[in-house]
């Protein structure tokens, strides 16, 4: 890809387009929340409509799908591992609350 | 001027090519955008760490005010990076003007969410939210997840609205150049994205 | 010059002039450069005068040591010190240690000072930002010195600052009021020095190279930086956070770290619901890439400086720099062994030491590969290839202790007694310490003109290598007999046979100590008496030594050069003796 197309995007159209579509995936979200699902469904679902949001972001706001492969590859397996990585502390999260002595 | 002349530097040919293609100051931005982004997801594990930790946690936000408000400041987010988008669009294209008005726009849209994030504050410190407390009387993390995280989320709104001005200010004469646009373009739109997991799981987590 | 800004061309600013300009506000990565190697100079020297002091109490706990007083009336009543104060000397020892003198020389110092001129370029790609994070970190640095002179005096939480202790405030002990908020501040400051810092040097390597000068050409000391670079990126973005919530825990009541029903001097803290395992999660998470933060730079200086020794380049570049890579990767899958008898979730403890046991081989290969190479060679023993051997010595001396500490059923006895001590400062303490006197001793001729004593600088090296050992191989033993650390003294039964023990290592790190003002000594005076120095004065090949010594302040003189060959080209027949230049024209092949 020479850095001639690098950089360049589509027109103003599509990012409407676009800004339409993260528009209406927050209007999903705020439906799903008064669909009183249990709090964990929530999140789950909450968590993947952000992702999706989050990624239209990245590759067409943030121009990230006309730049080079190389720096896609360099910058999402990065971020992805060290979130991974983070998700260590969860199993002692669950056991706070169940370990607690007093109330709070 | 394109991107591929901006990226070739001064000593065409004498230097080897960057494996990105990018200029550095864009690079940089990236890079430091990498960084936020494992700050604001720690700031985001601990508020779930402490969430799931906790047996009485507090679920206040009502749909007016509170959600309605979310939902609007993230409206107003969202558009001020399509504006962002537009002045970038139009600093390529060499329309000056039009790219500075853009981003003025994007700059006055920022300022808008910070004032209404202030209110929201305001508002919730009068019904007696604090850092250390829940006038609910449920968790007291509630507050301190609440105010720590959004605060340091508009730490980084208004630092890109000063940005943002500053890049207005030196864009019509030159100082700044489009590259300069794309990459505080950069900076404004991860602040909209971390916006993006913000609302969901701090507002419409907390939603009565 | 508006296009200067817009992309990757070698800023070609004009000389500064004026002594501010050029010694003080400076933008030239040379300057800063120096300017860090000396703040981790002077860290040093007071990170290791703590250390005396500690092993002064710890060998003699009755001692009065004079002028204890006078540092802290309420620490050190007539000039003994008390187990608190010990607790707070040894919290800025170990707080100065690694952050200003580990994270600041190997990586900051000889890095800023020598990357742009390894891969070719004028300057770094943001001299100003540079600038900038210089004076960050010293600004990180002064906070935390002031803790010494606050009521209260410096923290005692220990350079990794558990809560609660560290969170609940003045109530917990001397120190932790405004002594401990100051560390807090002063580490968050030190972040963002070291973000800034981390994004030079990336964008500099990826972007400022000169013509041939592809990433597999770059020195080992670039690679370094370099991966060392995208480490502290992604950790020190995980410490940031950490330390605010610290301090919000202190100054603004929130309880992030602080459980309910805790009860200090009597009374109950009005602090409930947190965790105190989330701070050490938090704080481990960047504490164990933080090390090798520490050790990464420090490989890759040996690595650097030996080929230029041993006249023949290392065996396996290629592997040596899969296996930094490997390591910084690694890194992040491991902090938990930390944290083995944490109280964390037990499981946990097996999915951290199963990396921590991958993480030795990288380590392993890399020591190999240098042993490999040193076998056979006809090393050159200078100074710098002496400290590069004592590293490779200590780097696996420290490094086998860590074998066991990696599992969780031997950690459960080892934990937090001397055998963890004599570990880290073996790596730490000492290889990376040894990575240092080597680059300096092997970069002062370049940096400043003039060459080192050579004789002052060999005893020196035996001085502080038979030191080292005498100090640190004991505390082993100390460890395995159950000698608990952070104790600032020994009167249980099963610890007051040991305390001769720690009277040696006291008497070995006093002379240790001392030795080193040789050193000093050598520094000061080879500066301004020492032998001119020429340009390549150990016929090496990388791109530092194509130019002036000192430098130009362009580094090339408004050259751009052009490289041909690969950064170790030495035991070949050319030209220029048994070495080729990497700026030699590419007819200068090797045999």
């Amino acid at each position: 890809m020479s850095a001639e197309e690098s950089g360049q995007g589509p027109g103003m159209k599509f990012f409407v387009a676009v800004w339409i579509g993260l528009m209406c995936i927050v209007g999903i979200e705020v439906i799903i929340t008064y669909r009183h699902l249990p709090a964990r469904d929530l999140l789950v679902w909450l968590l993947l409509l952000a992702f999706l949001e989050a990624a239209i972001a990245v590759w067409y706001f943030m121009h990230l799908k006309y730049e080079r492969a190389a720096l896609v590859w360099s910058l999402l397996p990065a971020f992805i591992f060290v979130v991974f990585m983070m998700d260590h502390v969860w199993p002692d999260a669950f056991r706070l609350a169940t370990m607690r002595l007093l109330s709070q | 001027m394109s991107e591929a002349e901006m990226t070739a530097g001064h000593h065409a040919g004498m230097m080897e090519e960057s494996p990105y293609a990018i200029p550095s100051g864009k690079l940089a931005m990236w890079c430091f955008v990498l960084s936020d982004a494992v700050t604001f997801s720690a700031v985001l594990f601990v508020y779930g760490y402490l969430r799931i930790g906790s047996t009485n946690w507090s679920t206040p936000f009502q749909l007016v005010p509170s959600v309605l408000n979310g939902i609007v400041m993230t409206f107003v987010l969202l558009t001020s990076g399509l504006t962002m988008l537009a002045a970038v669009e139009a600093a390529k294209a060499g329309r000056t003007a039009a790219g500075t008005r853009w981003l003025w726009a994007t700059c006055a849209l920022g300022a808008l969410f910070a004032g209404m994030h202030l209110m929201e504050w305001r508002h919730m410190y009068e019904e007696g939210w604090r850092l250390f407390q829940n006038p609910l009387g449920g968790s007291v993390h509630f507050g301190a997840a609440f105010f720590s995280i959004t605060g340091l989320h508009l730490l980084h709104v208004l630092g890109g609205v000063i940005a943002l001005a500053i890049i207005a200010l030196g864009f019509p004469s030159g100082k700044y150049n489009r590259i300069d646009v794309e990459i505080t373009g950069i900076y404004w739109h991860f602040v909209d994205l971390v916006w993006m997991f913000v609302f969901p799981l701090v507002y419409l987590m907390n939603a009565k | 010059m508006s296009e200067a800004t817009a992309h990757s061309a070698v800023h070609v600013h004009a000389p500064p002039s004026g002594f501010i300009r050029k010694y003080v506000f400076s933008v030239d990565h040379k300057v800063i450069g120096l300017q860090y190697y000396g703040l981790g100079l002077v860290a040093v020297v007071i990170g290791m005068i703590l250390s005396w002091l500690m092993r002064l109490h710890l060998g003699w706990s009755t001692l009065a040591i004079p002028g204890l007083e006078k540092l802290s009336p309420a620490g050190a009543p007539g000039n003994v010190m008390t187990p608190e104060y010990y607790l707070s000397l040894m919290t800025m020892h170990g707080t100065i240690m690694v952050f200003f003198v580990l994270t600041n020389a190997p990586f900051s110092g000889f890095g800023n000072y020598f990357l742009p001129i390894q891969v070719g370029a004028a300057d770094m790609a943001f001299p100003r930002m540079n600038m900038m994070s210089f004076w960050v970190t010293l600004t990180a640095f002064l906070v935390l010195v002031a803790a010494f002179f606050v009521p209260g005096g410096p923290p005692l939480s220990g350079w990794t600052a558990y809560a609660p202790l560290s969170a609940v405030g003045a109530e917990a002990g001397p120190g932790q009021g405004l002594g401990q908020t100051l560390w807090g501040v002063s580490i968050a400051i030190f972040c963002v020095g070291q973000l800034l810092g981390s994004l030079n040097f990336i964008a500099t390597t990826l972007d400022l190279r000169t013509k041939g000068m592809s990433l597999a050409r770059l020195p080992f000391s670039t690679w370094a930086w370099f991966i060392t670079s995208v480490i502290g990126l992604l950790a020190f973005a995980v410490l940031l956070p950490a330390c605010i919530l610290l301090v919000l825990d202190r100054a603004a009541g929130t309880s992030f770290f602080i459980p309910g029903g805790l009860v200090i001097s009597d009374r109950l803290q009005p602090h409930t619901g947190g965790s105190p395992l989330l701070w050490q999660h938090l704080f481990w998470f960047f504490g164990h890439p933080e090390v090798y933060i520490a050790i990464l730079p420090a490989i890759g200086i040996v690595s650097h400086i030996l080929p230029a020794f041993m006249r023949k380049p290392l065996l396996g570049p290629r592997v040596l720099i899969s296996c930094m890579a490997a390591i910084g990767f690694l890194s992040y899958m491991v902090w938990g062994h930390h944290m083995f008898v944490s109280g964390m979730n037990p499981f946990s403890a097996l999915l951290f030491s199963v990396p921590t046991l991958v993480i030795t081989i990288p380590a392993t290969i890399a020591t190999l590969l240098w042993i490999g190479s040193v076998y056979g060679a006809r090393i050159r023993f200078t100074t710098a290839s002496l400290f590069c051997l004592g590293f490779i010595s200590v780097f696996i001396s420290g490094g086998i202790s860590g074998f066991f500490l990696a599992q969780p059923s031997i950690d459960t006895y080892l934990h937090a007694t001397y055998f963890v001590v004599a570990h880290f400062h073996f790596v730490m303490g000492v290889a990376a310490i040894f990575a240092i006197f080597a680059g300096t001793y092997f970069w002062m001729p370049k940096m400043v003109g003039r060459m080192m004593n050579e004789t002052l600088g060999k005893i020196h090296f035996w001085l502080t290598f038979v030191g080292v050992y005498c100090i640190f191989m004991p505390m082993h033993y100390l460890g395995l007999a159950g000698n608990v650390r952070r104790y600032a003294a020994f009167t249980d039964d099963y610890l007051v046979p040991l305390i001769p023990v720690h009277q040696f290592i006291t008497i070995a790190a006093l002379i240790t100590g001392a030795a080193q003002l040789i050193f000093l000594y050598n520094l000061v005076w080879s500066r301004f008496r020492g032998p001119k120095a020429t340009d390549n004065p150990w016929q090496a090949t990388s791109l530092e030594w194509s130019t002036t010594s000192p430098p130009p302040f362009d580094n090339f003189g408004g050259r751009q050069l052009v490289v041909n060959h690969e950064a170790y080209e030495y035991g070949v027949e050319s030209p220029e003796g048994d070495y080729i230049m990497q700026t030699a024209p590419e007819t200068a092949k090797a045999h």
